[in-house]
Order: C-alpha cells, then sequence, then structure tokens
C-alpha cells in the first residue's frame, strides 16, 4: 500500500509569460495546488535542483535562457514519476522525441483552464491521492 | 647546233673517244673466251655476302644473271657508245635499284670486275695494254656514273613520293579537323550563328535550328536581326551588331530575347565575336544560349524562397500570438469564477483591465507584423540629422527616466543633412534607444557623425549585453524580451536597409553599441 504524499500536490510553473502565470498560478492555488512560478530557464534548473521537488511540472515548449525540453528532461531525471504538462504555441508541430518514455500531455496556448484541470484530476497519480485525502 | 646529250657531256668529261672505242673492241674481241669466268667469279663473290646476296632469288636467277653479265661484259667492251647503249645501261641501274641493290656492292661489283679485266688486259696485251686499260676505266667509270643516275633518279622520287605522302597526310588531317570542327559546331548545345559581312546568316548550327525552329536553308543568306525578330524596337541589338560589323572585335555579352518560326518568345544570352577563319564570308560569330527554361526555373525558386519566408514568419505571427490569447483566456477564466463568487470588484476591473492589455499587445503585435512584411513606401525628403536626433531623444526621455536610465546625446558639430523617410528614421532611434533604456544598464548615449557620404549614428548602453553573439537578433520574431513582438529589430533592420544603409551591434557585459549608417543621399529613383 503506497503512502500518500503530505500536503496539496506540488506544481512548478515555467512560461515567459509572468502576468499571465502568476492568473495561471493563482487559480491552481484556488483549486488546491501549491504553484511556483519561474520565468526562465535558469531558474527552472535552479528549481529542480532543491528538495522538495514538485510533482508536477507545467512548462512552457519555449522559455527564455533554455527549453520545455531541457526542463522537463531534468526534472524527470529528478523524480521518474513526475507528471509533464507541456504549454506550446505551435500546436501542428510535432514535439521533440527527447521527452522518454512516459510522453508528457500538450496542451496549446489559449490554455483551457477546465482542460487543464481535467488532465492534473484525472492523470496524477499526485492528484488522485490528493483528492481520496482530502474525501477522506 | 643540237644539244649535248646527259651521255654526250659524261663521255666528254671522261675523254672517252672513237680511240678507245676501237681499243675496246679489239679488246672485246680477244678477251671474249675469258667472260663467263669473270661473271662466274662475281657471282661467287655474291654469295659471301649476305646483304648482297639477299636480292636474289635462287639459283636458277644466279644462272640467267651471270648470262646477262656476260652480255653486259661484251656490250661494255663492244665499241659502240651510243644514246642507245646509254639507255641499255641506265635500265640496268634501274633495275639494280628496284631490286634493292645496295650502292656499296655495286662499285665493290665493279671495282671486282675492273680488276679481271685489267689483269686480261696486261695478261693479253702485255707491253700494249696501257691505252687499253685507260680506255676500260673510263668506260667502266661512265657505265658507274650512268648507273649512279637510277639510284639519284630513285632517290628522288622517293623525296617526291614521300611530300606527296605527307601532303595527302595532312590533307586528310585538315580534313579530319575541318570535319570535328564542323561537327563540334553542329553539336555544340549552344545557338552558333555565322554572320557576315551584311550582318545576312551563313552559318545556323542544329540548336540554332531546334531553339528557333526555323531549318538552316530557310536563314541562310537573310538579315539576322530580321529574321529572327531580335529587335525589340530601341535599335539596340542593331546597334551592338553594325559596332561589331565595323569594329571587328570582342563584343559584350547581350540578352536579346529571340522569336521562333511558331512565334513564341525565347531569352537568349547571346555573345558575339569576331570570326578569324573567313569561310563562307563569316565575320561575325553570334553564340547564344537559350535560357528561358533557366529563367523560369529561377524564377519558380525564388517564389518557392517568398512562400517560404513568409510560410516562416506566418508561424512566426501564430507563435506570438498565443502569449496574449493565452493571457486574455485566464483572465477570463478568472472573472468568470470571480463573477460567480462575487468577487471583490475592484480585482475583476483589475483582471478585465488585463485582458484589455492582452488585446492591445495583440492589436500591437499585427500592425508591427504589417509594418514588417508590408511596410509603406519610404517618403524621402531632406532631413536634418540634429533634429531628428534631438527628436528621438525626447520621445525616449520619459521611458528613461522611469526606468532610472541617464539618456545622452552626443550630436555632430554641424548639422548634416540627408534623404531619408523622417517618421522611419526615428521609428529606428527610438527602437534602439528603447532597447538600450531596457537593456539593464544605467546610462545609455546616442550619438550621430558625418562621413564623405554616410552618416553613423551609434546608440550605447552600459548593460550585461547580448548573451549569445551569434544569435540572430535583426530576425523576426527572435527575441528574448518579455512582452516584446520580436519584431522591434526586425523592423529597424528593414528600414535601414530599405534606406539602402547598414546596422550591425558590438556586444559585451558593461557595452554594446548598435551601430547605423546611412547614405547622405538616395539614388534616384528610388
Amino acid at each position: 500500500m503506497s503512502v500518500p504524499p503530505l500536503g496539496p500536490p506540488r506544481v512548478l510553473l515555467v512560461d515567459g509569460d509572468f502576468r499571465s502565470s502568476q492568473r495561471l498560478a493563482s487559480l491552481l492555488e484556488e483549486d488546491g495546488f501549491c504553484v511556483e512560478v519561474v520565468r526562465d530557464g535558469h531558474s527552472a534548473v535552479r528549481r529542480l535542483s532543491t528538495q522538495p521537488l514538485p510533482n508536477i511540472l507545467i512548462t512552457e515548449l519555449h522559455v527564455p535562457l533554455t527549453d520545455g525540453v531541457t526542463i522537463a528532461r531534468l526534472a524527470r531525471a529528478h523524480n521518474p514519476d513526475l507528471q509533464i504538462v507541456v504549454l506550446t504555441r505551435h500546436p501542428n508541430q510535432p514535439l521533440p522525441p527527447a521527452f522518454g518514455s512516459m510522453p508528457p500531455v500538450v496542451l496549446s496556448k489559449p490554455l483551457d483552464y477546465a482542460r487543464l484541470m481535467e488532465v492534473l484530476l484525472v492523470e496524477s497519480p499526485a492528484a488522485r491521492s490528493a483528492r481520496t485525502a482530502s474525501h477522506g | 647546233m643540237q644539244k649535248e646529250t646527259r651521255f654526250q657531256e659524261l663521255k666528254r668529261y671522261v675523254r672517252l673517244d672513237e680511240r678507245d672505242a676501237r681499243l675496246l673492241s679489239e679488246f672485246g674481241g680477244l678477251a671474249q673466251a675469258e667472260l663467263p669466268r669473270i661473271a662466274r667469279e662475281f657471282y661467287d663473290r655474291i654469295r659471301e655476302h649476305e646483304d648482297a646476296h639477299a636480292v636474289f632469288t635462287g639459283e636458277e636467277q644466279i644462272q640467267r644473271l651471270q648470262k646477262s653479265l656476260v652480255t653486259w661484259l661484251t656490250r661494255v667492251c663492244g665499241g659502240v657508245y651510243d644514246e642507245a647503249y646509254h639507255e641499255q645501261t641506265s635500265t640496268i641501274g634501274r633495275v639494280h635499284v628496284r631490286i634493292g641493290l645496295p650502292q656499296r656492292y655495286m662499285l665493290t661489283a665493279m671495282a671486282l670486275i675492273r680488276v679481271e679485266l685489267l689483269r686480261i688486259a696486261d695478261h693479253l696485251l702485255g707491253e700494249r695494254a696501257a691505252p687499253t686499260r685507260e680506255a676500260l676505266v673510263r668506260i667502266l667509270d661512265l657505265e658507274l656514273a650512268v648507273m649512279l643516275e637510277a639510284y639519284k633518279d630513285s632517290f628522288v622520287e622517293r623525296i617526291q613520293q614521300a611530300a606527296k605522302q605527307e601532303q595527302r597526310d595532312l590533307g586528310t588531317a585538315l580534313e579530319l579537323a575541318e570535319q570535328r570542327y564542323k561537327s563540334a559546331v553542329e553539336l555544340a548545345a549552344v545557338i552558333i550563328v555565322g554572320l557576315d559581312r551584311g550582318g545576312c546568316i551563313q552559318l545556323f548550327n542544329r540548336e540554332a535550328e531546334q531553339v528557333t525552329g526555323y531549318a538552316r536553308d530557310e536563314v541562310m543568306g537573310k538579315p539576322f536581326i530580321d529574321v529572327l525578330g531580335l529587335e525589340d524596337g530601341s535599335g539596340h541589338v542593331a546597334g551592338v551588331l553594325a559596332k561589331l560589323l565595323a569594329e571587328s572585335r570582342e563584343g559584350e555579352p547581350l540578352e536579346a530575347a529571340l522569336r521562333t518560326r511558331a512565334g513564341k518568345l525565347r531569352e537568349v544570352e547571346w555573345s558575339l565575336s569576331s570570326a578569324d577563319a573567313a569561310a563562307q564570308g563569316i565575320v561575325l560569330l553570334a553564340t547564344g544560349r537559350d535560357v528561358t527554361d533557366e529563367k523560369a526555373r529561377d524564377e519558380h525558386l525564388r517564389q518557392n524562397e517568398r512562400l517560404a519566408a513568409v510560410g516562416t514568419l506566418a508561424a512566426g505571427l501564430a507563435h506570438e500570438i498565443r502569449n496574449p490569447l493565452n493571457g486574455a483566456q485566464l483572465h477570463l477564466s478568472f472573472l468568470k469564477r470571480a463573477i460567480k463568487r462575487k468577487s471583490d470588484p475592484q480585482e475583476m476591473l483589475d483582471a478585465t483591465n488585463v485582458v484589455g492589455d492582452e488585446i492591445t499587445r495583440l492589436a500591437n503585435l499585427v500592425t508591427e507584423f504589417l509594418d514588417f512584411a508590408r511596410p509603406k513606401p519610404l517618403q524621402l525628403k531632406p532631413v536634418s540629422l540634429i533634429k531628428t536626433l534631438e527628436h528621438a531623444r525626447s520621445l525616449a526621455e520619459a521611458s528613461a527616466a522611469s526606468g532610472g536610465v541617464t539618456l545622452t546625446a552626443d550630436l555632430p558639430g554641424a548639422d548634416v543633412e540627408l534623404v531619408a523617410d523622417a517618421a522611419k528614421l526615428t521609428q529606428v532611434l527610438l527602437n534602439l534607444l528603447n532597447n538600450a533604456i531596457e537593456a539593464g544598464g544605467k546610462s545609455v548615449c546616442l550619438r550621430g557623425r558625418r562621413g564623405p557620404r554616410h552618416v553613423t549614428i551609434d546608440v550605447e548602453d552600459d548593460g550585461p549585453g547580448i548573451n549569445d553573439a551569434e544569435a540572430p537578433i535583426f530576425d523576426a520574431f527572435y527575441s528574448t524580451k518579455e512582452g516584446g513582438t520580436g519584431l522591434g529589430l526586425a523592423i529597424t533592420h528593414r528600414i535601414v536597409t530599405d534606406h539602402r544603409g547598414t546596422i550591425d551591434v558590438d556586444s559585451r557585459p558593461g557595452k554594446t553599441s548598435f551601430h547605423v549608417t546611412l547614405p547622405l543621399a538616395q539614388a534616384a529613383g528610388e
């Protein structure tokens, strides 16, 4: 029997469009997530090398100073169970194959918040555990 | 007086006279019995020498020749030395030549015979032999002289034949070269037209036939320009041709479309040159390359490149549009939720403001995109450099002040007037100034100077510099700046190059300098 993680699921949100990220973070926090926002690749890499690691990574494919693929790979290396959501402004372009065996969920901008919640609640083991825990 | 024959001349030279003839005749009669022995010994001696013997075909022939030798000896000592005699000796000489008897054997053989005859004379005549001996020496030398003539004749003939052969070979070679030349002209993948002094066609190769659709005999002797419809009405082609026909030199390459037999136009690049070989009266060779298909291919390629560039730009635009759309969308999601739970009105008002901002951002993006992709034509007028620099500085002053950046202008000592689009030039300066102000430094300097034929404008900041020196910062949608459209520098670059100027950048931590040069005057018609 697995031990449910303590506290709300932790989300790391990486996007260069800072004002929109903050709005997204406020929505997610209202919905029970603990969100950290960073605006570039360097900050993301720094955050991923400190504990506690996030359960969920939401990253834009194009972020300043590096790219979403690198961030996702690094995060996956730290946490193989990490759930990854990639936000893209190129919905028609195939994703780089570097994400490994567990392909991330890709959502295009403009982001449909209801769809993001669906993804996070249905597909995330962490989120499921959180729900189970909160509903007793 | 009858002309002396060669034989008479020879006889006179060796002093062979009637007395000699009589002495020889007497000797011939006395020596008759000895002659077969001489002949036999003669041929026995030949048998000892390979090269000499090689000319004989067999024993039978030798027997026959021995008899001939006896006949000859009898004739030599016959006392009659007339033209018939000379002819017979010549014939023998020619036989020697024909059978390939080397001259050295003829000379030595004659020595052999001479020795034998003199010995016989001594033997038969004793003390009275001297005059006969002299006569014998004379007649035998005469024989030799005549026979050697045959060798000389043969030699001359051989030289003549060799010369003739050489001539024939040369002719063949020339013919071959001409054939090669003809087929080279004929099969060349270029149009080759030969023109006479009157500009009429005298040579029309296969490629010319293929491109024009005219058969050779249809155009022969007809005026080049008229037949191929080369003149576009300007008289240019005719002028060039007339000049070349008059001056006979290499001409400039010439582009002139020709009209085919079927009436189609083909683009041809001509090169005209004087013909050295005046065969068929050709003084000018026009070689032409049909570039119609090539040009169509190039145009197609350019069109593809344009489409690819448009595709790249469109993708860039689509990419950039999605961030403001995303911002608006997320704030609308928030608003929906806030309205449902009747949140703080100020919070909701802030969110609607953000949506408005994002819409403005979208509108700016689209406007800038059009500015870049399809700029309005330049409104060129004389512009004061100092006024333009000061105007740009005053426009950037506010943002510099709010960013805590000191903005200075370093103006030229005397004003410079340049021809430019003042509004677009201001846009360039403002773009560069705003970039510099936002670069993260403390001071920005705008500097203008004049050069001999251009002005230079520098915008310098003391910020941390551009990260990647190789970054394509002037490309559309290459931007690392938050909230930027990614078009600012692309538009700046476009305006500068539209003015036939240049823009480049030097950047290191603490000093980044954008460097613009603009020509003082714009070329006419542009």
